[in-house]
This record gives C-alpha cells, sequence and structure tokens, in this order.
C-alpha cells in the first residue's frame, strides 16, 4: 500500500511539472486563439540555453536559469511577433499546422546545435526526505513549490493588473477589446512573454529533476497536450486540475501496467473525457 | 547516382503522395483536420506484415503470423485502416477543427504505443523483419523500379477514384457539408454521416499505401511509424497548396525529392551527417511557415476554421 | 391525419439555466394543414429559437413539438427536414464553393447520392432532370441568370432568394422562413411574395417570421404575437392590429405598416 501511495505523491509532482508546462500553453489557446503545437519546444529552448550556461560557461545554476528563461521568453516573443501575428487572419487551422513548422525550425536548429546523447546539469544531487515512509527529493518539492508559486502569481497578474485585466478582455473577445481602447499589440506581446517565460521555467524544471536529450521536447508535447485537452482548453484551474489527474494517472498506472504504457494512459483518459464531454472537464458549452 | 535518386524519389514520393491525397480529400474537401495519419498508415503495414508473416517460431514474441500470400495481405492492409478509421472516427468526428485535430493526434499516438509495447502484435520495439513480399526479379524486373512503378500504380489509381468519386452528387454533398453543415442538415442531408464516410473512404489508401511501404522497407517497427510522418504529410500538403490532388502529389514529390537529396551528399563524419539532417528539418519547417504565409488561405480558413 | 400539421405543446428551452434570454417558456399554439402563420414579435422574444426548436437545430428542454402526428421533440434537422420540413435562416446560409445551381441541386435529395453510386457513375441518369427542377426553381427567384456564379457574388437580398429556390425544389409540406424579405429590395419582395401566395394556394404550410409587417399581414391568414418567450396574442390579421396588448407591447409609436 505505501508503494501506491509513493506513486500517487510521483504523481502529484508529475502532475505539478505538466502544471508549469501547460500553463503557458493554455494561455497562448486562450489569448491567441490556437494551439502552438512548438510550445513544447520552448521547453527544450530553455533546458539547453541553460545547460549551455551552467555546463559550458561554467556559470551557477541560478543565473544560468535566469538567462534560459530570459532567452525563452524572448524567442517565443519573437516567433510570435515574425510568424504568427502575420497568419492571423487565416485562423487557427492554419496557425496550428504553421505551430508544427516552427516545431521542425525549433527542433531542427536544438539538434543541429547539441547534438545526440544524454546532458545533466552541474547541479548537486537530490536529497531525498521521508514522511510517514513516503519519499521525496528537494527537487520534486521544488517543482511542487513553483507550480504553486507560478500558478498564484498569474492568477494575482489577471485579476489584479491592468495587463492582465487587458489580456482577460482579449481572450474573452478580442473585437470587443480593441473597441473599449485596449492596446492590442502590447497585450499580445504581453502574453506571449509570459506564455513563453512559463515555457522556460517549466524547462529548466525538465533539466533539474530529469535528463536532458534533444528529443524531449517532443515528449512533452503529448503529455501538454494531453493536460490542455482535458482542461477544455480553458481556464487556469481547470488546467491545475488536470494537470494533477494526467499525472497521478500516468504515474500509478504503473502499479497495474507496464510502464511503457504510461503515456497511452495520459491519452487513454483524454479520450475518454472527450467522448463525454466533448469541452473538456471544465469547458462551457460554446466549445469555442 | 541520378538515376537511384531519381527512382527512390518516384517511389516514396509516390507512395506518400497516396497519404497526401487522402488528407486532402479529408482536410480540403471534408473540412476534417486529422493529426493522427500515421496510424492508418501503421494499421494497413502491420496488417500486412501480420498476414503474410509465417507463425512465430523461435525467438519471435507476435501472436499471428497468417502466411498468407502478398494480395491477402495487401487487402487485409485496406480492411485494417478501415476498421481503425471507423473505430476512432465514430466517435470523435462530433469534434470540431481542433479538437478533432488532438482526438486524431492522441488516438495516433495511443495506436503507436500499444505497437511499441504490445509484443504480442508484433515483436513490439523490435518490430516484424524481413516482411515477406513479392520478388519482382521473378519477372526479371530491377527492385526499385518495380516498386516505383507499384507506387506510382497506387497513387494514380487513388488520385482517380477521388476525382470520379467527387465529380458526382456525391462530391456535392461533401462540399456542401463542409461549406455549411446546418444548411446542409436543413435540406435532408445527413452530415454526421458524410464526415464518417470521408474520413473512412480516405484512410483505406492509406492502409494500402502502408502494406506497399512494409514492402518496400520490409521492415515493420513502431520507430518507422511516428507523429513525424503525420507532420511530413501535411508540411508536403501545405506545400503542394492544398485544394488539388495535382498539388498535393507535386508537394509531396518536391518535399521527398528535397530529403532524398540531402541523405546522397556524403559526409565524413557522423556528426556531419547528423547536423545535415537537423538543418533539413530546419529548411523543412521554414518552407512549411512561408507556404502557409503566402498562400491564398482566406477561402480555405473560412471553411476550415470553424 | 388530422387537420393541425403543427403542434406546440408548453415549450421550454433554457440557455445554461437561464430562461430569461430568448427562448420560449411554456409556448403552445398549433396550426392548420394549409394555414399560412405569421410569427411575429419584438426582437429576442424567442421567434428564431422556436424555429431552431421546431427544426431540430436544438431540443426544447421541456414540452413537445409535433408536426403532422409525430412528435419531432427530439429529433434532428436532417430528420425534420426528411418528414418534409423545410427552413430557411435569419442569416441566409449558402454553400460557398458551390455554384448558384449546385447550391439549389444540393437540397435535392438525389436518388443515387452515395459514394459508391458515385465511382460506379450511377448518378447519371436522374442528374438531367433534378438539374431541370433546380434551374426551374431558380426560374422562379428570379436568379436563373445567375446560376453559374459563384455565390460569393451574390447580394445579401439574392442569397434568401436563393435560400428559398433550395427550399422550393424539395417541396415541403412545411415551411419556416426566417424573415426573408430582410435586405430584399422592393423588385424581389414582390416576387417573394408571389412565391409564397403560390405555395400557399397549392397547399404548403407556412410559417413565417417577418418584421415587415406591412408584407406578412398580407398573406398570412392567422398571426401568433410572442413576447418574452411567450404567446401575447393570436387571430386573424385583422383583429391583431387591433389588439390593444399588442399594439402596446410590439407595434406601437413606430409602427409604420
Amino acid at each position: 500500500m505505501t508503494l501506491f501511495f509513493q506513486f500517487v505523491l510521483t504523481g502529484l509532482v508529475t502532475g505539478c511539472f505538466l502544471i508549469l508546462a501547460t500553463i503557458g500553453f493554455s494561455f497562448t489557446r486562450r489569448v491567441e486563439g490556437f494551439l502552438n503545437i512548438a510550445h513544447a519546444e520552448l521547453l527544450g529552448v530553455s533546458a539547453f540555453a541553460t545547460w549551455g550556461c551552467n555546463k559550458l560557461l561554467g556559470w551557477h545554476i541560478l543565473p544560468s536559469a535566469a538567462v534560459g528563461i530570459l532567452v525563452t521568453a524572448f524567442a517565443g516573443l519573437a516567433i510570435g511577433r515574425i510568424v504568427y501575428d502575420p497568419i492571423r487572419k487565416h485562423g487557427p487551422s492554419v496557425m496550428l499546422i504553421t505551430s508544427v513548422g516552427v516545431a521542425y525550425v525549433i527542433g531542427g536548429t536544438i539538434d543541429a546545435l547539441i547534438g545526440t546523447g544524454i546532458r545533466t546539469l552541474d547541479i548537486p544531487l537530490a536529497t531525498s526526505y521521508r514522511f510517514w515512509g513516503l519519499r521525496i527529493t528537494d527537487y520534486q518539492m521544488m517543482v511542487v513549490a513553483l507550480a504553486i508559486l507560478a500558478a498564484g502569481s498569474l492568477a494575482l497578474f489577471l485579476n489584479h493588473t491592468r495587463t492582465g485585466l487587458a489580456i482577460r478582455a482579449m481572450s474573452a473577445n478580442p473585437e470587443l477589446a480593441a473597441s473599449r481602447g485596449i492596446d492590442v499589440q502590447k497585450t499580445s506581446r504581453a502574453t506571449w512573454l509570459i506564455s513563453s517565460g512559463l515555457a522556460g521555467l517549466a524547462g529548466v524544471m525538465l533539466g533539474v529533476i530529469a535528463t536532458l536529450s534533444t528529443d524531449i521536447a517532443f515528449h512533452q508535447i503529448l503529455q501538454i497536450l494531453a493536460v490542455a485537452i482535458l482542461a477544455g482548453l480553458g481556464s487556469l484551474y481547470a488546467v491545475i486540475l488536470s494537470g494533477l489527474i494526467v499525472g497521478v494517472a500516468m504515474d500509478v498506472s504503473v502499479f497495474w501496467i507496464p510502464a511503457g504504457y504510461r503515456p497511452l494512459v495520459a491519452f487513454a483518459v483524454v479520450i475518454l473525457v472527450l467522448l463525454f464531454r466533448p469541452q473538456g472537464i471544465a469547458g462551457s458549452a460554446s466549445g469555442k | 547516382m541520378i538515376q537511384s535518386l531519381i527512382l527512390s524519389t518516384l517511389m516514396f514520393g509516390a507512395m506518400f503522395s497516396v497519404l497526401t491525397v487522402s488528407l486532402n480529400l479529408q482536410y480540403a474537401r471534408g473540412g476534417m483536420i486529422n493529426f493522427g495519419t500515421v496510424a492508418y498508415f501503421a494499421a494497413g503495414a502491420y496488417a500486412y506484415a501480420i498476414f503474410t508473416q509465417e507463425p512465430p517460431s523461435g525467438l519471435d514474441q507476435y501472436a499471428f503470423g497468417f502466411d498468407l500470400p502478398w494480395w491477402a495481405g495487401f487487402l487485409a492492409a485496406g480492411v485494417a485502416a478501415m476498421a481503425f478509421a471507423l473505430l476512432t472516427g465514430w466517435p470523435t468526428l462530433r469534434l470540431r477543427g481542433e479538437y478533432l485535430a488532438l482526438t486524431t493526434f492522441a488516438f495516433a499516438e495511443v495506436l503507436h504505443s500499444v505497437l511499441l509495447n504490445e509484443r504480442r502484435i508484433g515483436n513490439g520495439s523490435v518490430g516484424m523483419a524481413n516482411v515477406e513480399r513479392p520478388d519482382p526479379a521473378a519477372l526479371g524486373l530491377d527492385d526499385t523500379l518495380a516498386y516505383a512503378a507499384a507506387a506510382c500504380l497506387l497513387m494514380l489509381a487513388t488520385a482517380w477514384l477521388f476525382r470520379r468519386l467527387l465529380a458526382s452528387p456525391y462530391g456535392r454533398l461533401v462540399d456542401a457539408t463542409r461549406d455549411d453543415e446546418t444548411a446542409a442538415e436543413s435540406v435532408g442531408k445527413d452530415t454526421a454521416r458524410v464526415r464518417l464516410q470521408i474520413f473512412v473512404i480516405s484512410a483505406i489508401p492509406i492502409g494500402f499505401a502502408g502494406a506497399l511501404y512494409a514492402m518496400i522497407t520490409t521492415l515493420v517497427a513502431p520507430a518507422l511509424f511516428t507523429a513525424e510522418v503525420t507532420f511530413f504529410v501535411w508540411i508536403a500538403l501545405a506545400l503542394g497548396g492544398e485544394r488539388t490532388i495535382t498539388g498535393a502529389i507535386l508537394g509531396t514529390m518536391a518535399l521527398v525529392f528535397f530529403q532524398e537529396l540531402v541523405r546522397i551528399i556524403p559526409f565524413e563524419t557522423v556528426r556531419g551527417a547528423q547536423v545535415a539532417a537537423s538543418v533539413e528539418e530546419v529548411i523543412t519547417g521554414i518552407l512549411f511557415i512561408l507556404v502557409l504565409r503566402w498562400q491564398p488561405w482566406a477561402r480555405l480558413a473560412r471553411r476550415a476554421g470553424a | 391525419m388530422t387537420d393541425t400539421i403543427l403542434e406546440l405543446d408548453g415549450v421550454v428551452k433554457e440557455f445554461a439555466g437561464f430562461r430569461a434570454v430568448g427562448g420560449p417558456q411554456g409556448l403552445s399554439f398549433s396550426l392548420r394543414r394549409g394555414g399560412f402563420l405569421g410569427l411575429i414579435g419584438p426582437n429576442g422574444a424567442g421567434k428564431s429559437t422556436t424555429f431552431n426548436l421546431i427544426s431540430g437545430v436544438m431540443p426544447p428542454t421541456a414540452g413537445r413539438v409535433t408536426f403532422d402526428g409525430t412528435d419531432i421533440s427530439r429529433l434532428s434537422t436532417a430528420e425534420t427536414a426528411a418528414l418534409g420540413l423545410g427552413r430557411t435562416f435569419q442569416t441566409p446560409r449558402a454553400f460557398a464553393s458551390l455554384s448558384v445551381l449546385d447550391n439549389v441541386m444540393a437540397g435535392l435529395a438525389h436518388p443515387a447520392e452515395g459514394p459508391l453510386a458515385a465511382l460506379l457513375g450511377r448518378w447519371k441518369p436522374a442528374e438531367a432532370e433534378l438539374t431541370g427542377r433546380a434551374e426551374a426553381a431558380l426560374e422562379r427567384v428570379g436568379l436563373i441568370a445567375r446560376r453559374h456564379d459563384s455565390v460569393a457574388n451574390l447580394s445579401g437580398g439574392e442569397l434568401r432568394m436563393l435560400e428559398v429556390a433550395r427550399q422550393l425544389v424539395r417541396a415541403p409540406r412545411l415551411l419556416l422562413l426566417d424573415e426573408p424579405t430582410a435586405g430584399v429590395d422592393p423588385t424581389l419582395q414582390g416576387k417573394l411574395s408571389e412565391i409564397l401566395a403560390g405555395l400557399h394556394a397549392a397547399g404548403t404550410t407556412l410559417v413565417v417570421v417577418e418584421h415587415n409587417l406591412g408584407f406578412l399581414m398580407s398573406l398570412a391568414d392567422s398571426v401568433v404575437v410572442l413576447q418574452n418567450g411567450a404567446l401575447l396574442a393570436e387571430g386573424a390579421p385583422a383583429d391583431i392590429r387591433r389588439d390593444p396588448a399588442v399594439i402596446a407591447a410590439y407595434l406601437g409609436a413606430d409602427h409604420d405598416a
């Protein structure tokens, strides 16, 4: 039974990581109106930028992580301005398909620069703590803390700042927002910075809790999509809930079925939910 | 060398064109975004391998091998893709736009994961090697030439049948369903049925192409059937300009030619080859972005974006 | 067969749990076969929603809709259409990629419309006759000269006439028209009035939602007035014009018909 709860605990940590990875994706979906498949590649950008500073330049992990997150945030902003802005008029389907092309470009660039093989960050080994027979490492606790911090500050930002309120207005009704004098350009820039910055944070976490290889981004997008679909591509709270559901479902499934099926479990959950609730667990009936 | 470049472009180009042409039917005519194309391709390839393979022996972990002639395997491939399309299409086609894209993507990942983990289907990650196939040498033909011809034949047959399918009242019905489902329903058309039909019909040639792919490579393994195949076909479709069968074929041929060209460049080191492969990926992506940016998209987006 | 072709019995539509916005709240009325009913009421009274409920675009939250003895409350749009119900939409709907002629052809039930018939070429024999029928309908609505045109080139009024033509070829027993004169110029309105009178004379039952009361009152033989999703008045056009409740609620000062 302890083993079972150990899986639940690990699942919650996985869920927190997935929340970090998905918030930015879901945020882009809400404000920019399309599914950005290339979002996961931004995790890779951040992870390898951090790794470069930390391993190649020999910096401490903290400044390295800061650089990684900043680089990612601005890379995301630049891509948004250069690639997505001009095609917004073509609608979400074209933007979705274009983002596949963007994923190729980023993935290929990382591949060309870094090459194959497993990389690790130069950080102290994880320390394990025991609570009631359950193990958790300090890095895992950090993931949980950061997920809570990121979700909390995003909620505060959206509800209590001018830019945040402008973003919410824009996600609810872009035309109305524009007619009410909201600076659409500025709001869109803020959205790209925030969602890419969050991807950056998730990328650093990935480097901390896992080993890095250039194909990680692709594996992440599968899980991000699972969480996002489950959340109904909608609110922050739905993302948090569905991140935890997918994380726990994946890790607890290992208790009964071979570990190779972990990604399958994520999608099985998604398919089941979509069959009964086409708009996700918290979606509204309008769906759009 | 030039000859082998042309032949392999023709062979893989024609084979992948079958996928692009089918996707074109689903997307440009049916208004459905299928992001799980590789699943129907894999279903065909595995069905072919399982039906033609000898029963398991020795170290084999797969459970079934029916040892049937190649044409039975080929037919089974079409049926398998059709069955998988029915299974996945029936519950998901009421979803629209990006939801459909994501769910088909999810189904493809589930299939991939099952093929990878369930060794009784096709030896798990190892796959099934030495897939049996008709030997063109028996007819005195060059191997690549014969399979290039077979791929072209399959491509032309698919294009011709689709064209015939759509140049009819059925084509009108399909267009009406995509343009305005509510209006089509208001004149008594069962649009859900039309969407499922198009989804299933276009999966059949993809299954056949999967069988052909298994014959050409003589190997079926999960690593050959990743989401990259799906993305590849989408990129080819975008390159070709989306609307027409000819465009879909030309786009695929161009993309395959480009990849085959990179492949024949001799590299001194492994790292060099690897960088070249990555650069190829980057260029493919950039091409994709540029094509989508400058295409006359407005009409299509109006139709498929809803 | 009864003399009643359409009956609404206590129909309620709630949107996301709210009754207040634009849905019928316990609406009941019936319509005799061959009748011509005008459905009027201020914006938001529930007229278009009522059409959507009858034609199966959405199911009612409660209540029953009976069409010619069949309960159609839970049927889909395609199913009600197959039973002989036709409708047009408040915003005209056209198949954007089809020509004007094909837009009307799409309204016909082709006897060999399936994929197999397409591959085998079995659809060809019936096509000529159906084309003839579609062209006759286009002739009637005055769009015959535009038959090979793209629908993108049609004006709003012409799109409405195209929608009418698409329903005409189907010869529905009950035809629901949602604001057929909106955006239609006076010449075409005259044509439309002629067509509707012709359909009425031929025995088709008609329900028309219309803000142009002059147009409607000259054609309809009975009128139902809705307000906030409920029946405000029901009767002959002349009586409705005199009904003080209707005048207060709807016709009011800005009534110019």
